[in-house]
């Protein structure tokens, strides 16, 4: 005969007592789908607004939109990761999640080589610090709509390792900023790139770490 | 666990009566203690009624409420501020059926107190609550064929201890 367990009266009036019909999570692809018209705006955004790079037509379309089209589709992938990841009992383990950061670092790392190889753009002396800011400052500010969105996600589930949650869309949300900015930054330096970029990406996902902590601590 | 989710406190109730034991036994395991287990039992049912909604419909339960519960002592371990090697004599635990043959129950108890926490855990998930590796991996956040190795050399390390006990009591 299994054991039996009493349930205790105080706990069955605490959940009496907050007892109410939720609705249960969607899947993490239909979660996902809330993410992907913001990415596909982000994309062309810098573009749109600022202009495309003035080495665009050297670099042709697989350098600029399609390495742009597949660094946005990692940061979609993390973004996915974040989402499953926030779901108790569907957690990645340490390896996969490895895969996955390793996978986008070096698509960047390849990207940018490529493109310093096609097309090698330094920025004059003198520019240097303005330009890296408003690298920097462009990058975050565009991942903030991926930022609050994926935040909110993962809020809404139950992420268990919140550190690892808030890092995965915050990366996610990095790198889909920046593959719509290196549309418009005109410098392929790969200081620059692995330095300011980078730097924007970094944020990115401390500020998913800062946000999605305490949330998830709170309850 | 679906009409839980639609407000259901009988479905709340069968949910409890089928899952407090196996997870008592389980924080026990993890605990060490008893009446530690007992009210991270409480905790960990208030934690899985605040986090319902983040069940999917169609996914097993016992997986999700397992990473629950092990979640929740992770957290009280963290407040104590108490390292995972505590020695503390381990609570008397389920058995695998495997093994349960071999030995009397106090003697089994023993010897699973000798294996490391790690592999205890994965083998007891695996032989005594019934979890796959698939969802053992996704439980300790590990991959499917590590947590296979962890729990076939925690069986390994338990028959050893058990030899090792034998031979003892015969000299």
């Amino acid at each position: 005969m299994p054991e039996r367990i009493d349930l205790p009266p105080a706990l069955r009036d605490a959940i009496a007592r907050d007892l109410h019909p939720i609705a249960p999570l969607p899947p993490p692809a239909r979660r996902l789908a809330v993410v992907i018209p913001v990415a596909l705006a982000l994309l062309v955004a810098s573009a749109a607004i600022f202009g495309l790079r003035g080495d665009a037509p050297r670099l042709g379309v697989a350098l600029t939109w399609l390495a742009s089209t597949l660094q946005m589709a990692l940061g979609l992938v993390l973004t996915a990761a974040a989402l499953r990841e926030s779901v108790p009992g569907t957690t990645l383990p340490r390896r996969v999640l490895g895969v996955l950061i390793g996978t986008a670092v070096l698509a960047i790392v390849l990207i940018t080589t490529l493109t310093w190889f096609a097309s090698p753009t330094r920025i004059a002396s003198g520019h240097v610090g303005f330009v890296w800011t408003v690298c920097v400052a462009g990058t975050v500010a565009g991942a903030l709509p991926v930022l609050a969105i994926a935040g909110w996600l993962v809020a809404r589930a139950f992420p268990l390792r919140p550190r690892v949650a808030g890092a995965l869309y915050g990366i996610g949300a990095g790198l889909i900023a920046d593959a719509g900015w290196r549309l418009f930054c005109h410098f392929s330096d790969p200081v620059h790139v692995f330095g300011a970029h980078a730097l924007g990406i970094a944020l990115a996902a401390l500020i998913g770490v800062a946000v999605t902590r305490p949330s998830a601590e709170s309850r | 666990m679906t009409a839980y989710q639609a407000g259901s406190m009988a479905a709340f109730e069968e949910l409890y009566a089928r899952l407090a034991p196996p997870l008592l036994a389980y924080l026990t395991s993890l605990a060490r203690d008893r009446g530690r287990a007992q009210d991270l039992l409480q905790e960990a049912f208030l934690q899985i009624h605040r986090s319902r909604r983040a069940y999917r419909p169609g996914l097993p339960v016992r997986p999700w409420v397992f990473t629950i519960a092990r979640h929740v002592w992770l957290m009280d371990r963290r407040a104590r501020g108490r390292r995972p090697g505590s020695d503390a004599p381990l609570p008397d635990l389920p058995v695998p059926p495997e093994v349960a043959a071999l030995a009397e129950r106090d003697r089994l108890n023993r010897a699973l107190s000798t294996i490391g926490s790690e592999r205890r855990e994965a083998l007891l998930l695996h032989h005594v609550w019934g979890f796959s590796f698939a969802e053992i991996g996704q439980l300790l956040g590990i991959r499917a064929d590590a947590a296979k190795l962890r729990s076939s050399r925690g069986m390994a390390d338990l028959r050893r201890a058990l030899h090792a006990t034998s031979r003892r009591d015969h000299a």
